[in-house]
């Protein structure tokens, strides 16, 4: 993983995208570590019909992870992810596509860190906003 | 978006003596195995987090979990504020602060509160928020994740 420093970052500067399709086997495994056992929208084509869906659907928290996957795959080895703010706005099923980006919206050093605030969204394959938010990246300097 | 929206808190039954009352929900040991399958789901190949040999021997020492994984620990969801409103409840979002990754083999201890309650009247009617806050620590009390997560509950047929 190359080495991204703070000094070659400026506000509107892109990241990703990072493009996932998620299968049902894949939401399957995340589901058997959540666990639960309980039918629920997630695991039951039943449940999430039940709940006016057309079938399961991915947890909100299952697609944030590959925004924040966009963001430690993009830190490199010495930064660090300090936070994230998504909201949650259009539900994502297996076989969508997911589209994950960032755009730099300030950079700035307080107390001897070096903050980089993006903004970061996750688009479906029709090109709508599925979750969107905030991040704060801590990167090195060279 | 923010075209008149009115503070409608006053107006919502909700169980206002959990508000700020913070418990313990609950503990959780991490597992390699639990790290490498939440992971993999995810379509991960760091090695941080699906390699434990090359993890153990990189900075950590150990294998580390994803920044979301928190999201699936085994404990509870702590006080309920019981919003009495609406036909139907959803995920709205998180916000969270990550100070130190999570290992494989250490024991995780969860506390939760429910830290605000607020509603909005705006133009597509009522929303009310609950915002729950859930700190995760390892076994020496070390502090790991600090987690909003946001519930919004809505009447579908306003």
């Amino acid at each position: 993983m190359t080495q991204v420093y703070f000094e070659d970052v400026s506000m509107g500067d892109e990241i990703g995208p990072l493009v996932k399709t998620p299968t049902r086997e894949q939401l399957d495994t995340f589901m058997g570590v959540w666990g639960g056992g309980v039918p629920s929208r997630f695991t039951s084509d039943d449940v999430a019909r039940s709940e006016g869906f057309t079938g399961v659907i991915l947890p909100g928290h299952m697609s944030m992870a590959l925004l924040a996957q966009l963001l430690t795959s993009w830190k490199g080895a010495q930064g660090k992810l300090k936070s994230m703010d998504v909201n949650f706005r259009r539900y994502l099923q297996p076989g969508d596509t997911l589209t994950c980006k960032g755009v730099i919206t300030d950079t700035a050093t307080v107390d001897r860190e070096n903050l980089v605030t993006l903004d970061i969204y996750i688009e479906n394959q029709k090109g709508e906003r599925a979750q969107q938010g905030t991040a704060v990246v801590i990167l090195p300097s060279k | 978006m923010a075209d008149t929206e009115v503070d409608v808190t006053d107006t919502i039954d909700f169980d206002r003596s959990v508000l700020g009352v913070e418990v313990e929900v609950g503990s959780h040991e991490v597992t390699a195995d639990e790290i490498i399958a939440y992971a993999t789901a995810l379509g991960e190949t760091n090695p941080l987090h699906v390699d434990e040999a090359a993890a153990k021997a990189g900075p950590y020492g150990a294998l580390i979990a994803p920044p979301l994984f928190y999201n699936v620990l085994r404990v509870g969801a702590g006080p309920d504020p019981k919003v009495n409103f609406g036909t139907t409840g959803f995920d709205a979002g998180q916000h969270v602060e990550f100070v130190e990754p999570i290992k494989a083999g250490e024991t995780i201890h969860a506390k939760a509160k429910v830290h605000n309650v607020y509603a909005k009247t705006g133009r597509t009617g009522t929303m009310v928020f609950a915002v729950r806050r859930t700190t995760f620590s390892n076994q020496n009390g070390e502090l790991k994740v600090v987690l909003d997560r946001i519930n919004v509950r809505r009447d579908i047929r306003q």
